[in-house]
């Protein structure tokens, strides 16, 4: 077999085709991953996190099963990186809880919980859900209360790439799939253009798993094979700081279910659901989705409006393609499209799906894969943990010896568990790689290097992903030019591409600060331009330097 | 499962994920936090990073925006956080104001409440006389050696002692705080002897307890509002208009109490109640002329200018101004900590000791023979700091210096 | 709490402290009552007057050809209206210029006995080097921050200088980032090295602040040890310029820098640095210092409440600390309350507001911005010589620098406005902010001590 032959190519490096090549490489096939622009860079980047129970999908009780399964077996997998978190569902109208088919919901939940070690749909008297959160409107009658599990997406994913590496796999971000050859009884041969070198190279696999979401339909086409997929926009609303409690989830203006949740050190609010037919690269929240968002909320928390908005973001959803029902009557379930009856053999691409399910999702592809390859192989990947649970980690002890803050530890630990040793390493050899280098959080140098040497960063927004940078209020207006010449240092970067850097990353950021631009958040702007453009002079790169507009940039 | 066993669950839960629901009080506070814009403004004029570096408190900047994260992650702070000394520098350069004093009290609150193992031992001790006491430092005793203790402190500053007055409906109620009440007992008798001195229609407070701040400043929130709880019914019982007090931290936190709790009455501090209630014409006249010329330098307590007015600085000023045969020179760092904010010094004497150098060498700067503190506190701080520096400069307490140069009653 | 004032100023940056120290110099008595610190505080070290036209990528030579381009094409930036004068002045410019220069040489040389000590001025544009390795146009640097002139011919080394544990400067990457941009241009020097420092003042080289190493600097024990590490990394590289963050001290660095010359031979000095940076706070105490010398009542930690202007006077305003309330009573107010981070004006979805007066606000281009959602002001792209109309709205005023109404009449006879507050200008694009905070507040102080005391603008 040559280098460039691998029985398994996945396209796409989300939640799902990371998962995808995990399962193939665990069970010893040789898998590539191919990547457009970054781990997680697209709808995964934009979820909430939520490891569903699939309250909602009371229609769909196998569905609900899975969910559970799933739920289950990323507790055991990845226990680091998942978090429990109470939700309520507050009401100034009993009827709002006995109609809409809440009550089935209830009873669907039910019969999942003790599975997940959780208690029944509990209803709540007015005070004791005012006592969880104050923020609530005061006139609440009652409240739902459920419990849910969340996980850090861009660590699944990324961690689920890593893992696959150490299998075997290869995996190659920035290498956007051109053109799809079917050969006759050996498979697809794949063309792709590597946009770190300008390059356009050729690979060959046995099977192609097609895992690229909103893009499945485009990459299926090259191949002369037709999938059908239902898309719509979700937008979210980032907000500053913890303004509640737990999460809150309400029914929005149409009656959607829109939630609230508090999410690392920001609050999310989310989400819309248009149908879209727009290139994903292109979208940026609008006007009228940060209303709707906001309208629905008010009558529950009726402050919302007063706290501080960082950002939006908006993801394109993949989903089955039914039609002409609404959005919530879609199945949030799968399905693992084989295009062999289409004529085309060895593609296999995905419709539909959730965060909660991709490692099931990859499961039921990788299973078909082994069909088409005639190999009975089995699937570990709800066994084998990801990488960094190898146990406790003492983080007053260790704050203690290696001279760091008990919080950058814990920070640290709560994106990479047991791996903390690895940075801990690194700072024995380099004293002053403890410096903070974030000011929304304390992420130090080494985390920085040990991120650009293992984990293939290559731009800062690939960092952001990987530390959480550029993520907070301020929005990288502190950390951008310190992270960007660590970068630098370590790719080897010119001068001019240590600037271009900056732009790129503070031109990514604006996309999502952009629409929802208010508050104190002018402030926070007015700092961004003092710095990047008053001080440094860097608005007057733009002419000098070959900055290539973004997508949304472009369009409008 | 009946509700009560909901209930039960529901707290087990937020235990469990270590969250803390905010209370309505600290709402605005928590809001507050969204305007920082991460400038490190504060960071800059931070008297403890300057004394201690960011490595060892890593700064107002942090606490705001990093340190307030998720509640869960409350916990992670508690290395910190007890070094910050309240002194409210960074809340005054912020160009949002942002309240990083109240939201340092609000995560000590919550260490205090999850991990009671990571608060310095030394301040559980505090709690425990607070708890027991009702007072900030365990209480004489035995009542004579007090009474002892107290007339060799006057007769050393050449002041009376007169007897405590408790009496309903009452124009003020002049209260002295722990450290007057238990320590320098001569402050509060300085305050009556000035309060006397115009007549002032006044009382004690039968039974004195502690207005609850060390709670607030050590994490103990459910003392701290049992203290404040007390206080309030005993003051509503005595029925007086105005509330007079010698501490800079009492004349703050009971500012602050009395707006949140609904007291509806003034609290003044000495000063505010001699410039505004009495004037300084009138306090001009009294004045009498001591028996040598002081120079004397003032400093401001962080709890007078910082949590109130630096006009209050300037009320200070005026007052020694008026003084005959007083010659007052500004420091230039009369507004920097005493080096007792924050009972810092309970736990980490090398920080408060840190803190207060650069503020000590500008007292020596100023080349006077005496400093004086609206404070019995800083008063008690800065006199300790400086003596182990061997400096030659005198420390007195305002209200003393200046009911020392007041008539006084037969 | 009562106070009675001539000239009550609210804000306390360069715009405030310029009317403040002007005001008090014309006889009226001038308190300043200012929230927080401001934007000023944020500033590098430079002082910029006009470095590039609006939306220009052309960069200016001087701010005198700035000043004189601007009052042609933009009669509204704040400069041009400068100019305006009395009815009979036809030479708008000339009498810009002329204001400016005045306020320009007037700062220089109250500053020249503060550790803020100006260098330049406006016949000529001088080019900063910043942290990251770029440059930037700007009328004056303060001193330390001055690397000398280059000569076409130069054949020098500038040696980036970091510190260990000092995240502000990368020296590699500036000085590639400088070598790669002096190479684009042609411009000298054309060698450079990189190096980092090893001080620990408090026992450990890592989190590290360029203030924490500016105080350890003031100290005089502590520079002999510096000056040595200095002059071997100098040897070593054969450096004629050694570029260090702002570190050189909060109070000595006048001292240390001439100290640091003698020892190494070689010109050292500061790169403009990121907010908040030493200079600011160098800069934001040296004019504080001088408006309490010239006997201003300096009222910090005090914020001006919002009130509506109900006659055509504002005879009193009201302060609040965070525990007592200071009733103001004067004859000319002038609000210097800066932009978005000084809190002078503020937005919501439904459009701009000024905070303390509710005054109305117009966009960059002199459109009524009360009802217009902030995004509708901005670019798609972040940054780039286009700006945001957001960072040129504030408020419209008239030639005395009182801020008008819809119809173009002033909302209050004694009321002035400066700085940042003003529409019209992007100081962040056109590199001008503090230039016409200071030329503004210059202006105002005067125009309200005289209103104050002589009665009448």
């Amino acid at each position: 077999m040559s280098k460039t032959d691998y029985d398994v190519i996945v396209i796409g490096g989300g939640s799902t085709g990371t998962a995808v090549v995990r399962d193939s490489a665990m069970r010893g096939l040789k898998t590539l991953l191919l990547e457009r622009d970054d781990i997680a860079s697209a709808t995964v980047g934009t979820c909430a996190g939520m490891i569903s129970s699939g309250f909602k999908y009371y229609n769909e009780p196998e569905f609900m099963d899975m969910c559970t399964d799933e739920v289950m077996h990323l507790r055991k997998i990845a226990r680091h990186i998942v978090m429990k978190l109470p939700i309520l569902f507050p009401v100034l109208d009993f009827s709002e809880i006995s109609s809409g088919g809440v009550s089935k919901g209830m009873e669907e939940y039910a019969k999942r919980v003790e599975r997940r070690g959780v208690p029944p749909f509990l209803i709540l008297a007015p005070e004791v859900a005012l006592e969880l959160e104050p923020m609530l409107h005061p006139d609440v009658v009652a409240s739902g209360y459920i419990e849910e599990f969340f996980i850090d997406p861009f660590r699944l994913s990324v961690l689920q790439a890593m893992d696959a590496k150490k299998h075997g796999a290869d995996v190659y971000t920035y290498s956007e799939v051109t053109d799809l050859t079917v050969v006759e009884k050996e498979g697809i041969g794949v063309s792709y253009h590597n946009r770190l070198t300008g390059q356009i190279e050729t690979v060959k696999g046995k099977v192609v798993i097609n895992a690229a979401g909103p893009w499945a339909h485009k990459i299926a086409k090259l191949a002369g094979a037709n999938l059908d997929l239902r898309l719509t926009k979700g937008s979210h609303i980032i907000l500053d700081r913890r303004i509640v409690n737990v999460g809150i989830t309400t029914r929005a203006v149409d009656r959607r279910w829109v939630y609230m949740y508090p999410h690392e050190n920001t609050t999310l609010i989310g989400t819309t659901d248009l149908p879209t037919w727009e290139n994903p690269d292109e979208l940026v929240a609008s006007h009228d989705e940060i209303e709707y968002l906001f309208k629905s909320f008010e009558w529950i928390v009726p402050s919302v409006r007063e706290a501080r908005i960082i950002r939006t973001m908006v993801g394109v959803r993949p989903m089955i393609p039914t039609w002409k029902v609404p959005e919530d009557e879609v199945s949030r379930s799968f399905e693992v499209v084989d295009h062999e009856p289409q004529g085309v053999s060895g593609l296999i691409s995905f419709t539909g799906g959730k965060l909660v399910v991709c490692r099931r999702m990859a499961q039921d592809a990788v299973d078909l894969a082994c069909e088409k390859l005639g190999k009975g192989l089995d699937c570990r990947t709800h066994i084998e943990p990801l990488p960094g649970m190898e146990g406790d980690v003492d983080i007053l002890g260790l704050s203690e010896e290696h001279s760091i803050s008990q919080h950058a530890l814990e920070r640290m630990r709560i994106r990479r568990g047991t791996e903390v040793q690895e940075i801990l390493n690194l700072v024995r050899e380099y004293p002053e790689w403890r410096s903070s280098m974030c000011t929304c959080e304390p992420v130090i140098e080494a985390e920085i290097r040990y991120a650009i040497r293992n984990e293939f960063p290559h731009t800062l927004n690939d960092l952001r992903r990987r530390l959480r940078l550029g993520t907070g209020p301020c929005q990288g207006t502190f950390c951008t030019f310190k992270a960007a010449a660590i970068l630098a240092e370590e790719l080897e970067l010119n001068g001019e591409d240590y600037q271009l850097e900056i732009m790129d990353f503070l031109s990514e950021r604006w996309k999502g600060k952009r629409p929802p631009m208010r508050g104190e958040q002018l402030a926070q702007e007015e700092l961004v331009q003092g710095v990047y453009a008053c001080v440094a002079n860097l608005d007057q790169t733009m002419n000098e330097l070959d900055y290539d507009l973004k997508p949304w940039e472009e369009v409008s | 499962m009946t509700e009560e066993e909901d209930y039960d669950h529901i707290m087990g839960v937020l235990r469990e994920e270590r969250i803390t629901p905010y209370n309505e009080d600290e709402l605005e506070t928590v809001l507050s936090i969204g305007h920082c814009i991460n400038c490190g403004l504060c960071l800059q004029h931070c008297p403890v990073v300057a004394g201690v570096g960011v490595e060892r408190f890593s700064g107002p900047r942090s606490i705001a925006v990093e340190l307030s994260r998720s509640p869960p992650e409350f916990w992670a702070t508690g290395d910190k956080v007890f070094l910050c000394t309240g002194c409210g520098t960074c809340r005054e350069v912020c160009p949002k104001n942002v309240e990083v004093p109240e939201i340092v009290n609000m995560i000590r609150a919550r260490i205090f409440e999850h991990r009671p193992d990571l608060v310095p031992q030394e301040l559980h001790s505090v709690d425990k006389t607070l708890l027991e006491h009702g007072l900030a430092f365990a209480p004489w005793e035995d009542l004579e050696d007090k009474a002892e203790s107290r007339d060799m402190r006057l007769e050393r500053l050449n002041l009376p002692f007169y007897p405590n007055r408790v009496k309903e409906r009452a124009e003020v109620l002049f209260y002295p705080g722990c450290q007057a009440e238990e320590r320098a007992q001569e402050v509060r008798e300085a305050g009556k002897v000035v309060l006397e001195a115009f007549d002032v229609d006044y009382t004690l407070l039968g039974d004195f307890n502690c207005c609850g701040l060390p709670a607030i400043l050590l994490g103990d929130d459910k003392t701290a509002r049992e203290l404040a709880k007390h206080l309030k019914e005993k003051v509503g019982a005595l029925g007086t208009k105005k509330i007079v007090t010698t501490c800079a931290g009492c004349t703050s936190n009971l500012s602050y109490l009395s707006e949140r709790d609904g007291w509806d009455i003034p609290v003044y501090h000495t000063l505010e109640y001699l410039i505004e209630e009495i004037g300084i014409e009138s306090l001009t006249e009294k004045l009498t002329q001591s028996e040598d010329t002081q120079s004397v330098t003032v400093h401001s307590p962080c709890h007078l200018i910082r949590h109130m007015s630096r006009q209050l600085a300037e009320y200070a000023a005026q007052i020694i101004e008026a003084m005959p045969n007083a010659e007052y020179t500004e420091s230039n760092l009369h507004d920097s900590c005493c080096g007792g904010g924050g009972m810092v010094g309970y736990h980490s004497p090398d920080v408060a000791q840190g803190v207060v150098e650069e503020n000590l060498r500008a007292i020596e700067r100023t080349g006077v023979s005496r400093v004086v503190a609206p404070c019995p506190l800083c008063t008690a701080h800065i006199e300790e700091m400086l003596f182990r520096t061997g400096s030659s400069v005198e420390v007195d307490d305002l209200t003393v210096f200046i009911a020392q140069r007041l008539p006084k009653k037969e | 709490m009562d106070l009675d004032t001539d000239v009550l100023v609210i804000g306390g940056g360069m715009a405030g402290l310029a009317a403040g120290i002007r005001s008090q110099e014309r006889g009226a008595n001038t308190t300043l009552i200012r929230k927080g610190q401001s934007a000023t505080s944020y500033s590098s070290g430079a002082i910029d007057v006009s470095g590039y036209l609006p939306g220009g990528s052309q960069q200016l030579l001087s701010a005198r050809e700035g000043i004189e381009a601007i009052t042609s094409l933009y009669p509204l930036h704040p400069y041009s209206i400068l100019g305006f004068g009395s009815a009979d002045n036809d030479d708008v410019p000339g009498l810009a210029i002329e204001r400016v220069g005045q306020a320009v040489e007037w700062l220089t040389k109250h500053l020249k006995s503060t550790p803020a000590q100006l260098y330049g001025g406006i016949d000529s544009n001088l080019e900063g080097i910043t942290l990251v390795g770029t440059k930037k146009p700007t009328a004056l640097l303060q001193q330390t921050i001055w690397p000398g002139e280059f000569a076409v011919d130069d054949e020098g080394v500038m040696l980036f200088l970091g510190i260990k544990g000092v995240s502000d400067l990368n020296p590699k990457i500036a000085s590639k980032t400088f070598l790669d941009n002096q190479a684009r241009t042609g411009e000298p020097p054309h060698k450079v090295g990189n190096a980092s420092l090893d001080i620990a003042p408090f026992g450990h080289g890592y989190n590290l602040s360029t203030t924490n190493i500016a105080r350890w600097l003031d100290r005089e024990e502590n520079l002999v040890t510096f000056i040595e590490q200095v002059k071997k990394k100098a040897e070593q590289f054969g450096a004629t310029y050694v570029a260090l963050p702002p570190i050189l001290g909060l109070e000595e660095n006048l001292k240390n820098q001439k100290a640091l010359q003698e020892a190494t031979g070689a010109s050292v000095f500061e790169l403009l640095a990121f907010p908040p940076s030493v200079p600011s706070f160098r800069l934001q105490r040296g004019l504080e210092r001088v408006f309490i010398e010239k006997g201003g009542h300096l009222l910090i930690g005090h914020e001006a409440e919002p009130c509506g202007i109900e006659s055509s006077k504002i005879t009193e305003v009201l302060a609040r600390s965070p525990r007592r309330k200071v009733e103001i009573t004067t004859r000319s107010v002038v609000l210097a309350s800066g932009k978005y981070i000084g809190g002078g004006l503020a937005a919501t979805v439904e459009g701009l507001r000024e905070t303390v007066f509710g005054l109305m606000t117009v966009t960059d281009e002199f459109r009524e911005s009360g009802k217009t959602r902030p995004q509708r002001l901005t670019n798609v792209v972040s940054l780039s010589p286009e700006s945001h109309s957001l960072f040129g709205c504030g408020l419209s005023v008239d030639q005395f620098l009182r801020p008008v109404n819809p119809d173009g009449d002033a909302t209050a006879e004694n009321l002035f406005a400066a700085g940042s507050i003003l529409a019209g200008y992007s100081y962040a694009m056109e590199k001008c902010g503090l230039g016409v905070a200071l030329a503004t507040g210059h202006y105002a102080g005067e125009t309200a001590a005289a209103n104050a005391t002589g009665g009448g603008v």
